[in-house]
């Protein structure tokens, strides 16, 4: 069941973050914090897109914040992983050990 | 709030608000406002509002944007889906009658497309000039005619300039420019007007070379086309060049008409334009600037026309309001000018001037000396009014096959309303279907009219027209607008007609009201046939007539001749070079040629005579033109070779013996003659046996006519070829012609053709009309197609039992095809009379016009009734044959 869900490369970058930023990951933290991490302009659709497909497979939950002045009276919404999320980043992380852990052991240089 | 004074740019902000999700709306909106405000803070607003479009933009994708079904009001989409759903299923499920619906109505709006694109076509014309809604061309018309001209008197212009304030400017084209330019070897023939400077400001006509503001002002100067500017410079500069020009006379308009060539001097060329990038109505190879007319007319070589206010065919007025004035004022200051100067002359009494706006000029009314030929209005009524008769015809097909399968729906219909749909929505559905099948119809029609487009540019009458007709987005725009016209139309009424179903009756399959009283659908399948037959007739009462015309006796021998034009070259020349030529029997010379459409009149009467004078139709021939055309001279002699003492020899026809009141034709021999306006004294010399000088569809008796001898004023050689070896002798005599004349090309051609070739007008009329009957029986036909397969198909068991009960095939054929045969019948009885009397009316007004007996009207019932015969017979006899085993086992 768990192997037939997808998650692509940018998906779960987000869903490590919201993992990573527990409690306090909503668009515009996941979106500094990605830039931060990946040293590179990343764009606020992309974030909520990706918030809203992983958010549809069930891999995150959501609740909205109080209100604060800053943002001109509007929500944020803050996103927690669920344990199906938990589980998919640690399959996704045994999978890749365990591939890589079959790279023989060649000196590269 | 803090950032009163900062805000993302509103547009965007909205658009956002607009198409996101409502239920991520608030919290995407809220995380775009953080970083707004943080770019605000870091980089400036440029920059921040650029970012925040930019991320407005990029959200605007699928997984954002609020879902069409709609988030508050679920239904809609939702039952527009459900139709769209059920009408595709529907089509598809009775693939017989879709085809018959979707092809009849293709067939049909793919005329009606041509005719939207002549249309758009025509709307192309002078949309390029900027002042468009100001400028006006003044039409006169005067009591006489009918319809009034598109040209004006001379004066007009200047009058209207300097003595009326709401004229900004006028400009008027003096035609009479026609002729060659010679520049290095190289000639061109040209045909163009006189215009002044006012011209470039009163239109937005661009040069492609050469500065318009000083192209037309000095004399001697000239403007040409970029096809002449190529002829005769190739590759060189065109601006500032010379070139010589001797003007032929040639008609703006038509391709034959030219006078003794003339040297009008030298001309520097000022300006080259391109015609195909400004289309308009006013078409020339050549301007030449108007202060030119002065010198000309000093030379004695054209007439002074600057204070004739009596001709009003020669020159063509348009005139610049100022934009506060309205066409009111114009009417008022045209009165005024008409009142002033047409008061006291009497043959002009009543004469009019009308102020025409220029985007009405194409497609515009029928007016008579146009500058360029287009097709007038009248003519897309009387097109759009048949492609409406056919329209009809393939509407009526749809709205009779869906209401004649109320029956086979009544229980979709009766679920749906028990499950609660009203009346309305019932509706919606139906005129939903049909709006479906009309777009896929105007698919078919567009591929259609891709086979339509070139035939309809292959008509004689198109070479003289010049339609391109080229698709673009607003035609396609009104192509949709049409379909979506078409559909709701043709489904209106059966949509309000299944709508008032009775469920109950609907469930319960009652073989109500509806089943049997299908009198609109007769009705409605009657007219369609009487359309047909009225088409059918038509078309074979034209080609009738058309073939009439073609055999017609003209009372000559056109058969060996081979008419040249002569193009400016003494006739003396090339007839001496060319009798020289072995298969050349004899050559004669005429100014123009009999029974192709010139004609030119003349009026006479019996010196000393107290009786009036008497019109004439007058033909300049040289002594060897009646023996070159077998013409019998019935009594007295033929013209002399031309002296100086002959000139006064003329001779008349048959015809003009009569009209003179002379019992026989010796008797006017010897007469004297006195010519109208002139006074020239002529002397019958012999009696011409008559013979046709004018078109067949122009008259049928034979007109008075005087033939005589002018030799400046012949134009064409008729040279009798013998029957042998044509081909030969064609090419010696171009041979000989490059000799005689190097710089035009041999303009030849035989006659017979030429005689043909005036009948052009009838084949695309038959063409058209031929088409259209071709159209409206083969949508009658699928109509009745369509009706004939759904009884056999609803009858099917009925015929089982009765096979089995012993009926034989041919009763069943009967039983089947009884109801369709009366209406047959209905539309023939109907509709014989009516196209016979119709065509009888119409025919009256032709002349030289073929018998229009019970023959033709019978033919065309023929046709009828084999074409309605095969279509339901073939299916009547299908369910005959069928094997009752097979159609009763399923119960």
């Amino acid at each position: 069941m768990i192997q037939q869900q997808s998650l692509g490369e940018f998906e779960e970058l987000v869903l490590l973050l919201v993992a990573a930023l527990h409690d306090e990951a909503y668009g515009v933290a996941i979106l500094e914090n990605l830039e931060a991490k990946l040293k590179k302009k990343v764009n606020i659709s992309a974030v909520h897109v990706a918030l809203k497909r992983i958010e549809d497979k069930g891999f995150v939950k959501s609740r909205f914040g109080g209100i604060t002045e800053d943002r001109g009276g509007r929500r944020k919404k803050f996103y927690v992983i669920t344990a199906l999320g938990k589980k998919m980043l640690d399959n996704q992380y045994a999978l890749r050990t365990s591939i890589y852990q079959q790279i023989p052991k060649i000196s590269f240089g | 709030m803090k950032h009163n004074s900062q805000h993302p740019p509103k547009f965007f902000l909205k658009f956002f608000r607009w198409f996101c999700h409502p239920k991520l709306q608030k919290y995407i909106e809220g995380d775009l406002m953080e970083l707004y405000d943080e770019r605000l803070r870091q980089k400036g607003k440029r920059k921040a509002d650029l970012k925040f479009v930019i991320d407005v933009l990029l959200l605007f994708r699928p997984s954002i944007i609020k879902p069409a079904e709609g988030y508050h009001h679920l239904n809609e989409y939702g039952m527009l889906k459900n139709y769209f759903k059920i009408s595709i299923r529907t089509i598809w499920k009775h693939k017989v009658f879709s085809f018959i619906n979707i092809f009849g109505l293709a067939v049909a709006m793919s005329i009606c497309m041509l005719i939207i694109l002549m249309l758009a076509d025509q709307h192309r014309y002078d949309q390029f000039h900027g002042k468009r809604d100001r400028i006006y061309r003044i039409l006169t018309k005067i009591p006489k005619s009918l319809k009034p001209n598109a040209s004006s008197p001379f004066p007009l212009a200047s009058a209207m300039k300097s003595d009326y304030s709401i004229v900004e400017d006028a400009t008027h084209l003096v035609p009479g420019v026609g002729g060659d330019a010679v520049y290095e070897q190289r000639s061109a023939e040209m045909r163009g007007f006189f215009a002044d400077q006012s011209f470039f400001n009163v239109f937005s006509f661009e040069l492609e070379k050469g500065n318009k503001d000083k192209a037309l002002t000095s004399p001697n100067a000239m403007i040409i086309s970029t096809e002449i500017a190529h002829i005769l410079f190739k590759d060189e500069e065109p601006i500032g060049k010379t070139v010589e020009f001797t003007n032929r006379g040639l008609s703006h308009l038509v391709k034959d008409g030219e006078s003794t060539p003339t040297y009008w001097g030298t001309y520097t060329i000022t300006g080259v334009i391109d015609h195909q990038k400004q289309k308009s109505h006013i078409k020339f190879g050549v301007l030449i600037s108007a202060s030119t007319i002065t010198s000309l007319h000093a030379d004695e070589k054209i007439r002074d026309m600057s204070d004739n206010w009596s001709e009003y065919s020669n020159c063509y007025t348009y005139v610049l309001l100022h934009p506060e004035n309205t066409p009111e004022d114009l009417t008022r200051a045209l009165g005024e000018i008409v009142a002033h100067k047409y008061t006291n002359a009497a043959e002009l009494k009543g004469l009019k001037l009308i102020g025409q706006p220029l985007p009405a000029i194409t497609p515009g009314i029928f007016v008579g000396n146009p500058i360029s030929f287009s097709l007038p209005i009248e003519v897309y009524y009387f097109l759009s009014f048949l492609a409406f008769a056919i329209m009809l015809s393939a509407g009526v097909n749809y709205t009779n096959l869906s209401t004649a399968r109320a029956l086979t729906r009544a229980k979709e219909i009766g679920v749906r309303k028990v499950t609660g749909a009203k009346r309305k929505d019932l509706i919606y559905q139906f005129l939903s279907e049909s709006i479906l099948i009309a777009f896929l119809a105007m698919i078919l029609a567009m591929i259609l009219l891709q086979f339509m487009k070139p035939a309809f540019r292959g008509l004689w009458v198109n070479q003289y027209l010049n339609f391109e007709l080229p698709e673009n987005i607003s035609v396609y725009f009104y192509f949709v607008l049409f379909t979506l016209l078409v559909g709701l139309l043709a489904g209106i009424y059966p949509a309000f007609r299944l709508s008032k179903l009775q469920p109950i009756l609907a469930i319960q399959k009652k073989e109500s009201s509806f089943s049997k009283k299908l009198g609109m659908q007769k009705f409605l399948s009657v007219s369609q046939f009487i359309i047909s037959l009225f088409f059918i007739t038509t078309s074979i009462l034209i080609y009738n007539q058309f073939k009439h015309h073609l055999s017609i006796d003209y009372g000559f021998n056109a058969k060996p001749i081979v008419n040249i034009k002569l193009q400016g070259n003494d006739y003396t020349k090339v007839s001496n070079e060319l009798s020289k030529l072995p298969g050349v029997i004899s050559i004669s010379a005429s100014d123009y040629l009999p029974a192709t459409g010139t004609q030119n009149g003349t009026a006479l009467k019996i010196v000393g005579s107290e009786k009036d004078y008497l019109s004439l139709t007058v033909l300049v021939t040289d002594e060897k033109f009646a023996d070159n055309f077998a013409l019998k001279i019935v009594a007295g002699k033929n013209l002399p070779a031309f002296n100086q003492a002959a000139d006064r020899f003329i001779l008349v026809n048959e015809s003009a013996v009569n009209k003179f009141g002379y019992q026989h034709p010796s008797e006017i021999v010897g007469q004297l003659m006195e010519q109208y306006n002139t006074g020239e004294t002529f002397e019958v010399i012999g009696v011409i046996k008559d013979f046709r000088f004018r078109m067949p569809s122009e008259q049928e008796a034979i007109a008075p006519l005087m033939i005589y001898d002018r030799p400046a004023s012949l134009r064409y050689a008729n040279v009798k070829i013998a029957a042998a070896n044509r081909s030969q002798t064609l090419a010696k005599i171009e041979d000989t012609w490059k000799r005689i004349d190097p710089v035009h090309l041999l303009d030849c051609q035989f006659y017979d053709e030429q005689l043909a070739e005036t009948n052009q007008g009838l084949v695309d009329i038959v063409s058209i009309i031929g088409c259209f009957a071709f159209l409206a029986i083969l949508i009658a036909c699928l109509g009745l197609l369509g009706m004939a397969t759904y009884t056999t198909e609803r009858r099917i068991k009925e015929i089982g039992i009765r096979k089995v009960m012993g009926a034989e095939n041919r009763a069943i054929i009967w039983l089947l095809s009884k109801g369709f045969l009366k209406m047959l019948a209905l539309s023939i009885i109907v509709g014989a009379p009516v196209s016979y009397f119709v065509n009888n009316f119409w025919l009256q007004y032709f002349p030289n016009r073929v018998d229009f007996g019970i023959g033709t009207v019978l033919f065309g019932i023929f046709i009828l009734m084999f074409l309605g015969l095969i279509t339901i017979g073939s299916q009547t006899w299908r369910a005959s044959k069928g094997n009752p085993a097979d159609t009763l086992r399923m119960e």
